[in-house]
């Protein structure tokens, strides 16, 4: 750690006598970002879920919908399903026999895991394999999972892309112009963020009824309000700053100073914010869900198997664990990368690697 | 900024302060801790309808008679007696020595005024009609067009009160255990105006009196000791919690922190752990699930493809696979009560059910129009719908599309617009009676959801409200519900309800599971 | 820089103005109304509750009598709890609310702050990675798993707290413990976060770089000139979070039966319950838009390089 600080020191000694390369903005990112293990990795991490959640109609997995309803609740296991079925059930029995203080099943019981033993024997869906164990219709998790993933990705790629433009630009328009136009762009954002969004989005169903599109107005509309008043304050604390000034004087128009000098320089802030919301959107998708809006049953989302495996954890934590990390494993992929795309996207530190 | 959030805080934190030392104790024995499953609307009974409400006017309020806390059949309350007219139309109570809860004598009068405020249309009683439909000249005075004197209910003197209902109404003791005919305290309402029911100025008529009151956290009650039975209520007060999440609730339930969950309170997902625990209650309950079909969307309108929806969907499945809960699966919608027994309806029938969509035009499900299937947000409607879609998709080759509503919206849909093809609905009657299930269905009546007509249907249930209590009645009413169910299929019954609660009937006496959920608290005790 | 404070302030009241109206008439719009229930109410009971909320009159009309009526301080009586005037229940609700939501913003603000900047300090270093996981986990893990873990590992398993309730003597404050730390901590991950990248911003700006030219200790530096800083972004996103965590969050208000705001505005919100909205919708603008107004005026204190023109 010594080592790092002396070096940084160092480099900002070097900075002044280094030669400039003429070098792309983006040539030059893409070649730090490659340098920083984490980042790559986070990298290789999103890519994979996007690869995975596209190709997920042509995998060999089951149907997110088939219920095979003898199957309800098996926990995760590479044994076909038939065996881990039966084991499941009598240990439930003998928890029952616990509950009743008896010693021994009676003949229903015997004969219920007779017939299950038969069915067992002849019926092809028992050797169906449920890896990451099933929900509460018999329906596979690994499945579900991976199709909530798509819908979730989605929510919270192109949620994070409309907040991220849409909040920059309105947020530095009214940092930089300043004056009436950021009084009304910014009174603007305290109505929205004032307005009970819960009803809106019931009046947006009730008119436009639930279609994809809708959803993704509904999560965009307020979504960047916050992030606007973030890249507005950053405008504002470096309008004046030495290089703008420079770039004023050199007959720069404001568009130019704005957005080639000003954003990229509050870029480090808005890249982690914007990965901030990335979960935001994965969770108002499954509000939106509860006010219809968001995806149909028998189609679930990470929200939404969150939700219900929350319910059932102490029972069944599988139907917990198997979406909550498949979804904290991507924001984690997705907050690397972000810090390593702000790395390598900081002007400032340009010529430093 | 920090500066004015210590300040902000330390303000709340004194506001709180204060809050929680005006909540003080009740007194010696028993408190028995309960959910109520959410905060009430009100706790005026002229003002409520809900289950919540209706369980506080329980401890608060009483009327003419109450329910038993077994059976839920009526017993004598305030009115020691009853005599019932020739025509069996005019009731005669004669009242024993009760009191109000600041020792005011209840008299016949006060019961006059009482159901007079009920349906008085200034008061916007939810419930009027439940007085307004059944006696004389009540349904006028609360729709404005007739006047309070000409409502057939008198105080023939202090302790004698006398009502005439518009019929031979069989159920008619059943009928007043309900909310809306409890005795208030004009008085003090007339005293106090809308803040009678706030703890400070509380009149009651029950077992119990209003102590302290925290909206969204709890309501305590305390025993009264002008009840006119107060020897026999034994705990010395009762804790009403407001929680609505059932996980929430349970979890309490589990640490100790409560007593008694009735059946909302109890988490559907966790019922494979809770059906193991020594303190679980089950019974059958009469309230039913079903599904609406709307008869005037296609392809709905056709009563084969509505018969082979409804016999294609295995009940038993859904109760013993899905909801692991103990409902009682039925094709039928009318519970079976003394003398009327349930239709079986179209039970679950494959063979039968492909032959009806292959005459109805759509073989194999081919050319079946895009369908959509509405349900309010809730986990057990979902898990219901997600089931009955793959039952319908497998055994009749029928694609449906769920869509799950927010409640007013669903509500709206459902029972306003109409804009559905088919639904989830649930029933639970106001008092046991095949009547209250049926006539629901009666053209244009207000609940029909399906928007259902049948003339046959219609004669059949005005004969039956004209006959008295009997074999004749039931017989009417049995062919009644033939028609809907059997011949129309207008609805899909899937089960009854089993009523669940958790409670220790090691420590505590006088709790039951019932068939209507009913429980009124007079007779609990700490064993 | 008066003349700014003096115009930002005017400017809050035609914003309240323009919420008002608009939430007004988005309730009224919703489907679906404040007496509908799965029993239906026959037509003319639903006219004689209609007529004695005034809801049979016409629309602008029943909007001047609300605003009439709110700008005396009353906001009307609640339509679902018949017993309460909306009031009361703010008044009831509110102080809950800011007791548990102040506490966790204090603990998430002190917390993440200090994390943020102490992992930009010590960039990439092991405390770097060790925080910005956590910080992670607490922004991608919902508050409906984070309470239950902890409810369940604190009150059902260790039996040290109760498992949810309110303060009332019995309880004490300990029932606050588990509600803090969870509404606190996706707070707690985001102020760190943010706080994290934007100090490493500053550390990287001319003046700093000049302060340490200037053979300033490490120690002044930071304090003096990169917390300042930093402080921006932060301060930004506090506005909104303030005046959101304040105002209850239901899904902890649920998890831990609390009788706050959050549950009352999902309830009215369900229950068209419209005064109860108009209620919260005003309280929740208010302490918004004030708070942004400070952020605004802050911001100037903050950093010596804003000015507004």
């Amino acid at each position: 750690m010594k080592a790092d600080k002396a070096e940084r020191v160092d480099a900002q000694v070097n900075e002044f006598d280094q030669a400039m390369k003429p070098v792309s903005l983006w040539a030059d990112a893409w070649r730090r970002l490659k340098k920083n293990k984490m980042a790559f990795a986070g990298l290789y991490i999103v890519t994979f879920y996007i690869v995975v959640s596209m190709l997920a109609p042509i995998l060999p997995i089951y149907s997110y919908e088939d219920q095979v309803i003898a199957h309800t609740n098996l926990p995760p296991s590479l044994r076909p399903a038939g065996e881990v079925m039966i084991e499941t059930r009598v240990a439930y029995m003998r928890k029952v026999l616990k509950a009743e203080a008896r010693s021994s099943f009676n003949e229903k019981e015997e004969a219920e895991i007779a017939a299950m033993k038969a069915d067992v024997a002849v019926n092809p869906d028992h050797k169906r394999v449920y890896v990451l164990g099933t929900d509460n219709l018999g329906r596979d998790m690994l499945s579900r999972t991976l199709y909530g993933g798509r819908i979730s990705i989605m929510i919270g790629l192109v949620g994070t892309i409309t907040a991220t433009l849409v909040g920059i630009l309105l947020g530095s328009i009214a940092g930089y112009a300043g004056g009436r136009v950021d009084n009304f762009i910014m009174r603007f954002v305290d109505i929205l963020y004032g307005l009970p969004y819960m009803l809106i989005v019931i009046i947006m169903m009730a008119v436009f009824g639930k279609n994809i599109l809708n959803l993704f107005v509904a999560i965009a509309l307020v979504s960047w309000l916050t992030l606007a008043r973030v890249v507005r304050g950053q405008v504002i604390s470096l309008k004046n700053a030495e290089f703008v000034e420079a770039a004023r004087s050199m007959g720069a128009s404001p568009a130019r100073i704005v957005f080639r000098h000003l954003t990229p320089n509050t870029l480090g802030v808005i890249v982690v914010f914007a990965t901030l919301l990335v979960p935001d959107f994965i969770m108002s998708e499954s509000f939106l869900s509860f006010l219809g809006l968001g995806v149909s049953a028998p189609l679930a989302s990470w929200g939404s198997l969150v939700s219900e495996g929350a319910n059932t954890m102490e029972l069944y934590p599988w139907q917990l664990l198997v979406p909550a990390i498949a979804m904290t494993l991507f924001l984690f992929a997705m907050n690397f990368l972000g810090d390593g795309l702000r790395d390598a996207l900081d002007p400032q530190s340009k010529n430093r690697l | 900024m920090r500066k004015s959030l210590v300040g902000l805080v330390v303000a709340a934190s004194l506001a709180t302060l204060f809050f929680a030392s005006c909540g003080q104790k009740g007194g010696s024995g028993a408190n028995m801790i309960f959910n109520n499953g959410g905060e009430p609307q009100s706790l005026d009974p002229a003002l409520t309808s809900g289950v919540p409400e209706a369980r506080l006017t329980y401890s608060l309020f009483e009327g003419l008679v109450v329910n038993d806390p077994q059976t839920s059949k009526a017993v004598p309350a305030i009115a020691e007696s009853w005599t019932v007219s020739a025509d069996q139309k005019t009731y005669t109570f004669k009242l024993r020595n009760a009191k109000f809860s600041d020792g005011t004598k209840i008299t016949a009068q006060d019961f006059v005024d009482s159901w007079l405020r009920v349906l008085d249309p200034k008061t916007a009683a939810p419930y009027a009609y439940i007085i307004g439909d059944s006696v004389e000249g009540a349904g006028a005075f609360n729709a404005g067009k007739g006047s309070a004197a000409d409502v057939k209910i008198k105080a023939v003197n202090a302790g004698t009160f006398e009502v005439t209902f518009v019929g031979p109404l069989p159920y008619a003791i059943d009928m007043l255990t309900h909310n809306a005919f409890v005795v208030t305290p004009k008085h003090a309402i007339d005293k106090f105006g809308a803040d009678w029911v706030k703890p400070a100025n509380f009149v009651g008529s029950g077992p119990f009196m209003l102590k302290d009151w925290k909206p969204q956290d709890k309501i305590v009650v305390v025993k009264n000791p002008k009840y006119w039975d107060a020897k026999n209520v034994k705990l010395s007060s009762l804790t009403y919690l407001a929680i609505e999440d059932g996980n929430v609730a349970y979890d309490k339930f589990k640490a100790g922190e409560i007593d008694w969950l009735a059946d909302d309170s109890v988490p559907p997902a966790k019922i494979d752990e809770i059906k193991l625990r020594p303190d679980y209650q089950v019974t059958a309950g009469s309230s039913i699930y079903y599904y609406i079909f709307n008869v005037t969307k296609k392809p709905f309108t056709d009563v084969k493809v509505r018969k082979a929806l409804s016999m294609s969907i295995d009940r038993k499945a859904i109760v013993e696979q899905v909801l692991k809960a103990g409902d009682i699966a039925s094709a039928g919608f009318v519970p079976a009560m003394a003398g009327f027994t349930t239709t079986k309806g179209n039970e679950y029938n494959l063979d039968e059910a492909k032959k009806l969509l292959a005459e109805a035009g759509y073989p194999n499900g081919k050319g079946f129009p895009k369908v959509t299937l509405i349900y309010n947000t809730n986990a057990r409607h979902k898990v219901i719908a997600e089931f009955v879609q793959d039952q319908w998709k497998k055994n009749l080759g029928i694609s449906v599309q769920l869509q799950n509503l927010e409640w007013a919206t669903f509500l709206d849909t459902r029972q306003k617009t109409h804009e559905f093809q088919v639904t989830r609905a649930g029933w639970l009657a106001d008092y046991l009676d095949p009547g209250n299930y049926l006539d629901m269905f009666k053209t244009g009546s207000g609940n029909n959801d399906g928007l259902y007509s049948n003339p046959k249907y219609d004669e059949l249930l005005a004969k039956a409200s004209s006959l008295p209590a009997g074999d004749e009645r039931n017989k009417t009413l049995e062919a009644a519900e033939q028609i809907l169910i059997t011949d129309d299929q207008a609805i899909s019954p899937f089960f009854f309800y089993a009523n669940k609660s958790l409670v220790d009937l090691t420590k505590w006496s006088g709790v039951y599971s019932n068939a209507m959920d009913i429980h009124p608290t007079k007779w609990i005790a700490k064993k | 820089m008066t003349r700014y404070i003096v115009r930002r302030f005017l400017s809050l009241i035609p914003t309240m103005f323009l919420i008002i109206v608009f939430a007004f008439a988005i309730e009224h719009l919703a489907p679906g109304g404040p007496f509908s229930s799965e029993k239906k109410l026959p037509p003319e009971i639903l006219a004689n509750v209609l007529a004695k909320y005034h809801l049979d009159e016409s629309l602008p009309k029943q909007f001047l009598r609300y605003m009439g009526d709110m700008l005396r301080g009353d906001l009307g009586p609640s339509f679902r709890y018949k017993d309460f005037t909306v009031n009361q229940l703010i008044g009831q609700a509110l102080p809950a609310s800011m007791l548990l939501g102040g506490l966790a913003l204090i603990v998430a603000v002190v917390l993440g702050l200090g994390v943020g900047v102490i992992a930009a300090l010590k960039q990439n270093s092991w405390i770097d990675y060790a925080t910005m996981s956590l910080a992670v986990i607490g922004i991608s893990v919902p508050l409906f798993v984070i309470g239950p873990v902890i409810k369940l590992v604190l009150a059902l398993q260790l039996k040290w707290l109760p498992t949810s309730g309110w303060i009332d003597g019995r309880n004490g404050w300990i029932v606050l413990i588990m509600p803090v730390i969870t509404l606190s901590f996706p707070y707690f991950a985001s102020i760190a976060r943010l706080s994290r990248a934007s100090v490493l911003e500053v550390l990287r700006a001319d003046y700093i770089r000049t302060a340490r030219a200037k053979g300033l200790t490490e120690a002044t530096v930071v304090f003096k000139h990169v917390l300042k800083g930093a402080l921006l972004p932060v301060i930004s996103y506090l506005g909104p979070a303030f005046a959101g965590i304040i105002t209850g969050t239901v899904v902890v208000e649920t998890i831990f039966t609390i009788p706050g705001m959050g549950r009352f505005y999902i309830q009215a919100a369900t229950n068209r319950d419209y005064t109860l909205i108009m209620g919260d919708v005003i309280v929740f603008s208010l302490i918004l838009v004030v708070m942004n107004f400070v952020v605004d005026v802050v911001y100037g204190f903050l950093d010596p390089r804003i000015s507004y023109k």
